[in-house]
């Protein structure tokens, strides 16, 4: 039997999921009753009145609820999941508004009925009274705090953080070159195919409660939903059904649907169903990315940067429930594969009367990565040196691995590199897309009065971080393996890998194993699918539980051969001496044997009952012995493992539309062991994608009213085949992890990471002026255009307004 | 919300006339994103799907008339099999502008009748349908008319239609020149257009049409920028001799579409940048129909 890690074989998932045979939240409960919410038209109100006499009489209307109506627990503010020091005004909103509402979208009424068109309909005809208060819209507003959205949280400032190693300040002073640069990332959202969802079930004979919902936690769901309606951890299941896409948006629980309707469920003893359609999905869901960034740097002759400072401002939007993660993770991973002599930096997370915000795949590492690689980029425009000359003068060396930035990363642990090799990353990506032969390339496209520019970006990508997920591996006596690990799965590929695992742990046929997410009646202690964790985590937790399955496999079995265990193997389900295929015993056969029974229930059952024989001194079940082939561990690492990767693009910008095409997209991608290349180059393909939609569509366009105007798949852009490079190359360095018994790194989030940045600096290589502020649209591109014309600069003056020299 | 469903067209203006707050429903790819977003909440829809005499297209002498139900999938004139059909052969300038529009779902459901009920500016039939001189056929239980392409869009999705008709057909003179549709949009595929153009080039009357979607409150001609084109080419003798195009010629009349336009900035482009784009979509386009008049020019003096 060859070994199933490391090799690309096809997703276990993809049969069902090609077929439409998926299970996702909205095509489970046909007998629940629906939820519909009336939601706030203004961006900032308060409420007079809530009128809902005219829906009483609606056709199929079940129950109508607002926050009065809501007991105890239930009414109040959601819980601030990740407090932290710094967060020192964090508010969080109802799930049904009490008084005031702080976003277009912001749910104020509940309404129940037989469907979900009756419950529209009803909705319709509640009459909610507000007050309209000013609206802040954007970075900019809140920071100059000419109107508040809360009332009592002084300039909009949640939360202000300053870190820092070395005095920054004063290495950028005495640097003999200084840049000081302004850079912007646009509002945007990650927009999973399916909406948030959640249906409850109330056993009114078994008094327990059973919730399937659309997430990224179920284990989390559980526990808050548990506390707001004051049940047993043990009276709540979370069942995790298909789940079509979450991207961090289903990280943040609970959601307000998800206490509102399992207490409606409890409510009314029938079961009730909310689907989030994509109307809602824009504006009830949560946004990421908007961020205005301050950079001052200092660098010397050759480009090493001696000092860095840098300060930006964080937009949450009107709550902050999963507190400061985004912009801690800006603050600390924008340093990517550098080490610059001083480090300084401070953010503001700032409030809006806009949707929150909750990590978007990359969580605030596109935008560190759009600022490191931009001011990279100025150097060496500054010094007129090759790009990718002053990105190797700058990098750690492996050499210098474990590598300690002297910060605090966003599991509030070190920030220590583990393990890396950026050197040797980027002499292969400028191989991969031929760096130093571009230049005639742009000679052969100028020659057709065509336009191309090349650009790169690195990053490194703190992934896995815990505390901890656990797995359960369970030998059946049909000799089938379950694997069950708590983490949820959102079409990652986890029944693929963590089979893999467990079968090459095991030494069983992969077909033999059936793995279970995202379901606490499996595996009730668990974190959750988010920060790239899934593999690095529950992958070790999957083999550690199915080492010592095996471990107790080989004991029984070993006894009942009379051999040593030393000398035993797993080799296709069966437990043999080493070397001796007619020795053995089928693993089915070994968990009968392990579990000593006094019913035969079936032939198998026999051969473990007590007139079987054994040792009839010692008890049936050895003193701290269980019964069954079983293995349950947990993994909990000492903190992140950093993969890493760079990213190289060709663009063509067209010299009369402005717009924008990626003719090549070349990925070199460091996360560590490969369990399966084959789901690791599909989660960089889709990345990627991700990141061309960032750079090139993606963006949230509020007016100054706070009324979002591109609330629609049809305004709101995202790249389709046709936007995406034809190829995506790609080639693989594989650094192992020392922090974990596979040697494995995050992979889910990482094509997306340097997106904006890597095609910012391709057009600006193409442009010939500074490109500062991302997404760019063609409209944007050609203002800039004429921006730059007006103000007398050629295409040979590489800095601009934006990008000032400093001292 | 009343649904009424006709099932001739005597019915469907029956209807139209004793329930003029109906909204009628053809492809629907209009209507439903409005009641989905509740920008509207019609009294009644008055669905045109089974009425027969609303389909299928036919060519008579000089002119096409194409029912209002004809959908954008038969427009493009694209068969399954692969091939064109003599729809798409006989109007290429709508097969092309038809191929733009959104998904094959929203071409198989989405007609050509329908998308002049919503008179979107950026509807994307209407640049084709203005620059080759188009008439609208209307009917009520008052009888039928024609109303001029021109004199059709009255305002912001609105049109010339009184309360109680109903588009019927769209007479298409049949084209003795080259078409030509271009339109950008932010994204390649299914994305609504910054800035639409078409261009219809009719030797035999010495014509020049042109249309502009997406970039005035309604669809609009370029009226000048024909004149100055109509003007050059007639001055040049280039009708007849075919010959190349002066580049300053097409340069002007890029300038010329461009000033024809009054854009407004919204979030799909600024004013500025839909300016700019319809002077390169009309040089790119006037190009590209230019050479396909030299080239049949070719073919007949080969022939």
């Amino acid at each position: 039997m060859t070994s199933m890690f490391g090799e690309p074989i096809a997703r276990v998932e993809d049969d069902r999921l090609l077929r439409g045979e998926g299970a996702y939240l909205d095509d489970l409960g046909h007998d629940a009753l629906a939820a519909a919410f009336v939601r706030s038209p203004h961006a900032h109100a308060v409420i007079r009145d809530i009128d809902v006499s005219g829906a009483l009489d609606a056709a199929g209307l079940v129950a109508i609820y607002t926050h009065e109506d809501l007991p105890g627990r239930v009414g109040e503010p959601l819980p601030l999941l990740i407090p932290h020091p710094a967060l020192t005004h964090g508010r969080t909103g109802y799930p049904l508004a009490a008084a005031e509402v702080n976003h277009v979208g912001e749910p104020v009424v509940m309404v129940v009925a037989t469907d979900r068109y009756l419950a529209e309909d009803a909705a319709e005809r509640i009459v909610v009274d507000y007050d309209p208060l000013p609206a802040v819209v954007g970075v900019d507003a809140a920071r100059a705090a000419e109107h508040l959205v809360h009332p009592d949280v002084p300039g909009n400032v949640a939360a202000h953080l300053v870190q820092a190693n070395g005095d920054a300040a004063a290495a950028v002073a005495a640097a003999p070159h200084r840049l000081e640069l302004d850079l912007y990332i646009e509002r945007s959202a990650s927009t999973p195919l399916e909406g948030r969802g959640v249906l409850a079930r109330w056993d009114t004979e078994s008094r327990r409660l059973r919730i399937w919902t659309s997430t990224q936690t179920s284990t989390g769901v559980r526990a808050a939903v548990a506390a707001k309606l004051g049940l047993a951890l043990a009276d709540v299941d979370v069942i995790t059904p298909d789940v079509g896409g979450g991207f961090g948006v289903k990280i943040v629980h609970p959601w307000p649907e998800e206490v509102l309707v399992p207490w409606a469920a409890m409510t009314l003893g029938r079961p009730v169903k909310f689907t989030e359609d994509r109307s809602e999905h824009f504006v009830a869901s949560a946004h990421e990315r908007g961020q205005r960034h301050q950079v001052r740097v200092g660098f010397d002759d050759d480009g090493r940067i001696l000092g860095l400072d840098v300060t930006f401002w964080h937009d949450n939007g009107a709550y902050i429930p999963y507190g400061v993660i985004v912009p801690i993770i800006t603050s600390t991973q924008l340093l990517g594969p550098y080490k610059p002599g001083a480090y300084r930096v401070e953010f503001s997370s700032l409030y809006t009367n806009t949707v929150i915000v909750t990590p978007y795949r990359g969580a605030g590492r596109p935008q560190g990565a759009f600022v490191m690689e931009r001011t990279m980029d100025a150097i060496a425009a500054e010094l007129d040196l090759d790009r990718t000359l002053v990105r190797e003068r700058n990098f750690i060396q492996p050499g210098e691995m474990p590598y300690d930035h002297g910060l605090i990363f966003q599991d509030g642990r070190p920030l220590i590199y583990d393990s890396g090799d950026y050197p040797a990353a980027l002499a292969r990506l400028k191989g991969l897309i031929g760096w130093d032969e571009f230049e005639a390339v742009r000679r052969a496209a100028r020659a057709e009065g065509r336009r191309v520019g090349i650009g790169l970006a690195c990053y490194v990508e703190g992934t896995g971080v815990g505390p901890y997920e656990g797995a359960h591996v369970v030998v059946e006596t049909s000799g089938k393996v379950r694997v069950a690990t708590g983490l949820t799965s959102q079409g990652q590929g986890h029944q693929t890998v963590f089979a893999q695992i467990a079968a090459d742990e095991l030494g069983v046929p992969i077909t033999d194993v059936e793995v279970v997410t995202g379901d606490t009646r499996a595996f009730g202690y668990a974190v959750g699918t988010f920060a790239s964790r899934a593999a690095v985590m529950s992958g070790s937790a999957v083999a550690l539980a199915a080492r010592a399955a095996r471990a107790k496999a080989i004991r029984v079995a070993a006894a009942a051969l009379e051999a040593s265990p030393d000398d035993m193997e797993i080799v296709d389900g069966v437990v043999r001496v080493k070397g001796d295929p007619g020795s053995g015993i089928a693993l089915g056969t070994v968990a009968v044997l392990s579990n000593p029974l006094r019913y035969a229930f079936d032939e198998a059952a026999r051969a473990a009952t007590q007139f079987v024989g054994g040792d009839l001194s010692t008890p049936p079940v050895a003193e701290g012995d269980e019964p069954g082939i079983e293995g349950r561990e947990y993994f909990s690492p000492v903190r992140s493992t950093f993969a890493s990767g760079m990213h190289a693009a060709i663009v063509e910008t067209d010299p009369d539309t402005a717009e924008v095409k990626v003719l090549r997209y070349c990925v070199v991608h460091d996360c560590g062991t490969l369990i399966n290349p084959r789901i690791v180059e599909g989660q960089i393909h889709g990345g990627v994608a991700q990141g061309v939609g960032g750079a090139l569509y993606e963006k949230m366009a509020y007016d100054e009213t706070g009324q979002l105007q591109n609330a629609s798949f049809m305004d709101f852009l995202m790249p389709y085949v046709s936007e995406v490079p034809e190829r995506i190359e790609i080639d693989h360095l594989e650094t192992p992890s020392p922090l974990n018994p596979l040697g494995i790194k995050g992979a889910g989030e990482a094509g997306v990471i340097p997106g904006s940045a890597v095609i910012a600096a391709a057009i600006e290589d193409a442009e010939g002026f500074p490109i500062t502020s991302m997404p760019i649209s063609p409209s944007d591109l050609f203002e800039l255009r004429r921006r730059h014309a007006a103000s007398g600069e050629t295409a040979n003056a590489s800095q601009t307004a934006s990008v000032n020299r400093a001292g | 919300m009343e649904f009424l469903r006709p099932e001739s067209l005597g019915e469907a203006l029956a209807a139209r006339a004793a329930h003029p707050e109906a909204v009628p429903l053809a492809g629907g790819t209009d209507v439903m994103v409005e009641l989905n977003f509740a920008r509207r909440r019609p009294a009644a829809l008055l669905d045109l799907t089974r009425v027969g005499e609303l389909t299928g297209w036919h060519a008579d002498g000089g002119t096409v008339r194409v029912g209002a139900g004809v959908t954008y999938a038969e427009l493009t004139g694209e068969r399954a099999s692969g091939g064109q059909t003599a729809l798409g052969r006989l109007l290429p300038g709508l097969a092309m502008a038809a191929r733009t529009v959104g998904s094959p779902q929203i071409r198989n459901r989405g007609t050509i009748g329908g998308n002049l009920g919503s008179a979107s500016p950026a509807g994307d039939c209407h640049p084709v349908l203005l620059a080759s001189g188009a008439s609208v056929e209307a009917a009520s239980v008052r009888g039928r008319r024609q109303v001029p392409i021109d004199d059709f869009f009255t305002g912001v999705k609105r049109n010339a239609l009184a309360p109680d008709e109903l588009i019927t057909a769209v007479l298409v003179p049949a084209p003795g020149g080259p078409e030509q549709f271009a339109k950008i949009g932010t994204r390649n595929a299914m994305v609504i257009a910054v800035a639409a153009f078409a261009i219809v080039l009719d030797p035999v009357r010495r014509r020049v049409g042109t249309g502009i979607g997406s970039a005035a409150p309604t669809p609009v001609r370029a009226v000048a920028a024909e004149r100055l084109l109509a003007g050059a080419l007639a001055g040049d003798g280039l009708w007849e001799s075919r010959g190349p195009l002066p580049e300053q010629v097409v340069t002007e009349f890029g300038q010329a579409v461009s000033a024809a336009a009054s854009p407004i900035d919204d979030v799909r482009g600024t004013a500025g940048y839909r300016k700019q784009a319809l002077a390169v979509l009309a040089s790119r386009t006037l190009g590209w129909a230019w050479r396909d008049y030299r080239a049949a020019g070719q073919q007949a003096g080969r022939g």
